[in-house]
């Protein structure tokens, strides 16, 4: 009995470290980021894991705001953000409805769309697409931006599966009160789904923030460019020897750069993190 | 007699004009939906596919060549190239993915502080992919990088990480590894979350051990949510684009020229029917592996 509790401790012990281990590992980076941006810049190379507070600095900042414009590339993400999270949060609990729960011709059809659509790779689409825009005239515009990815398929099938848990009998009662069918999605189901939309909001937020492959394909010119597409240019340019030889400081502008990127998400993440996590688990358990 | 015809009739009219009101809601809720479908997804991939069997260049009318778009790349060293990176990749990130997530998931079950661990192993898949590629180009910088420095102050010898074809792809796999591994331990703890305690309990109790519970327990029944995983995993990988983009733009020598990369070469090259045609290949690829791996996790659970 002794070496049992022995074994069981003994595993809650390697439970923890493993754990402890693996929080670490996918902190460190950021957290090294973070420290080293605001180190003067022969620190990252000489003293990479040593933090001095006394030596910090915000030079690294100040450089990188002279190089890119990040208040324009926080503006235009700014704008797609709420433009394309507003309309993916309304069409996709919008589809959602209408899947879980209506009875109409073309839904098997459609449905299956939704599903395929989850499986198809992005950059299938990123030619056509821009030919697309090219044909519209919308390249480097903020339509080009936020409309083909207004709508997203997880985002459906997701939002389907939460409306079905409503029972069909607070829907029909509304309706024998006289509820129109637009009445009863606005007042009943979107009220009733509020987590699952929140999670779905957390969700849409990072990945539209994030958002790199179209929004490099689809913009050309620097007014409209987003923040991600901004940092990869500064990145560029370095590699390219265009801000001079001079790697160390360069360096600290990048960490800065993408510190400065990285927090507006963290925070957002940090505050609603437990949507988030509940989202993910909600999409996996019905995969 | 009229008026009760009527009034039949008006109720009938009033009766139907309701059904078809509540025939149009469901068109009327999914509408945008399809609309956006239809613009930005079907007619693009239509699209693709006709232009796949063109030479077209970006302007001009399209000149049909049938299949030479599909059988230059076929025979085409550069593509295959590209094809064998991305599997390359998928076999440094997918096997390593699943073991430590199924690992750190089971270690998450039970312990306490969950909501904290969560929140740190899904950390890096939240942070914006460009900023994390550039701390991995400085991290991994072959002379003045933190992780050589780390190693030669451990009497280790120095590693071209981002200088040899063989150790970027090892480098860009780290990345995607450390990104998106937290995400795949949030799943499996959703469907872990599924097993009722007492199957466990059960097992005990006819004395299975920690090893045994766990493979005749816990691995059949998250394999539903393992495929998921996999499949995920297939599909980031397959469609591998920003992180060698950034990290290492396909090199050195093209050794982190992913399927992405190779594709996105046509743009930029304006050979748009032969990036149609591409497009089409990794498609068909990407959802002939997907099948597989479903098929091959759903078998193993059957028997």
């Amino acid at each position: 009995m002794s070496t049992r509790t022995g074994s069981v401790r003994l595993g809650a012990a390697g439970r923890y470290a493993l754990l402890i281990v693996a929080a670490g590992i996918s902190l460190a980076p950021l957290v090294w980021m973070m420290a080293s941006a605001f180190k003067p810049g022969g620190d990252i190379i000489a003293r990479p894991f040593s933090f001095d507070a006394g030596r910090l600095t915000l030079h690294n900042f100040r450089a990188m705001l002279e190089t890119i414009p990040i208040g324009t590339g926080f503006r235009n993400t700014a704008i797609v953000v709420v433009l394309k999270g507003t309309l993916t949060m309304i069409f996709c609990p919008m589809a959602g409805f209408a899947f879980a729960k209506y009875a109409f011709p073309g839904k098997r059809l459609l449905f299956g769309t939704v599903l395929t659509t989850l499986m198809l790779p992005t950059l299938v689409l990123l030619i056509p697409l821009l030919l697309e825009m090219s044909q519209l005239g919308w390249v480097s515009t903020f339509q080009a931006l936020i409309l083909p990815g207004a709508i997203d398929a997880f985002g459906v099938f997701w939002m389907r599966q939460v409306i079905m848990a409503i029972p069909d009998e607070l829907l029909d009662a509304a309706r024998v009160d006289g509820a129109g069918e637009l009445r009863i999605f606005a007042s009943i189901v979107l009220p009733v789904i509020r987590p699952g939309l929140a999670a779905l909001g957390v969700l849409s937020f990072i990945n539209i923030y994030n958002d790199f492959v179209w929004p490099v394909v689809a913009v050309n010119d620097e007014q409209h460019q987003t923040l991600q597409v901004m940092l990869s240019a500064l990145a560029q340019n370095i590699r390219s020897g265009q801000l001079g030889a001079d790697w160390t400081s360069v360096w600290g502008q990048l960490l800065a750069a993408s510190t400065v990127a990285a927090i507006p998400v963290l925070a957002v993440f940090i505050v609603l993190q437990r949507h988030l996590i509940k989202g993910v688990m909600a999409g996996s358990l019905k995969g | 007699m009229v008026t009760v015809t009527e009034a039949m009739a008006a109720r009938r009219e009033a009766r139907t004009s309701g059904r078809r009101r509540v025939k149009a809601a469901p068109y009327l809720f999914v509408a945008p939906f399809v609309l956006v479908f239809a613009a930005f997804s079907a007619y693009p991939i239509f699209f693709a596919l006709q232009l796949s069997f063109t030479n077209w260049h970006g302007a001009g009318a399209l000149k049909v060549v049938g299949f030479a778009n599909y059988r230059y790349l076929l025979a085409s060293p550069d593509f295959w190239q590209s094809m064998a990176t991305s599997g390359v990749l998928w076999l440094l990130v997918v096997p390593a993915q699943v073991l430590l997530a199924l690992t750190i998931a089971v270690a998450l079950r039970k312990a306490r502080f969950r909501g904290l661990f969560s929140a740190a192993l899904i950390a890096p898949f939240v942070t914006p992919l460009v900023a994390m590629a550039q701390v991995w180009i400085i991290l991994f910088d072959k002379d003045f990088g933190a992780v050589n420095h780390g190693l030669t102050s451990l009497g280790l010898p120095a590693v071209g990480w981002l200088t040899t074809s063989v150790w970027a792809k090892v480098t860009v796999a780290l990345l995607v590894l450390w990104r998106t591994t937290g995400y795949a331990v949030i799943l499996l703890l959703a469907g872990l979350s599924t097993i009722p305690s007492d199957v466990y309990e059960a097992a005990r109790i006819d004395g299975a051990g920690a090893w045994h519970q766990f493979w005749s327990i816990t691995v059949p029944l998250v394999t539903r949510t393992l495929s998921f995983v996999v499949v995920i995993g297939t599909l980031t990988v397959f469609q591998l684009f920003a992180e060698p983009y950034v990290v290492t733009g396909g090199g050195p020598f093209n050794g982190t020229r992913t399927a992405g990369l190779y594709l996105y070469k046509h743009i930029t090259n304006s050979d748009l029917g032969l990036g149609a045609a591409n497009s089409m290949l990794l498609v068909l690829m990407v959802l002939a592996l997907s099948v597989a791996s479903i098929r091959l996790l759903r078998s193993r659970e059957d028997s």
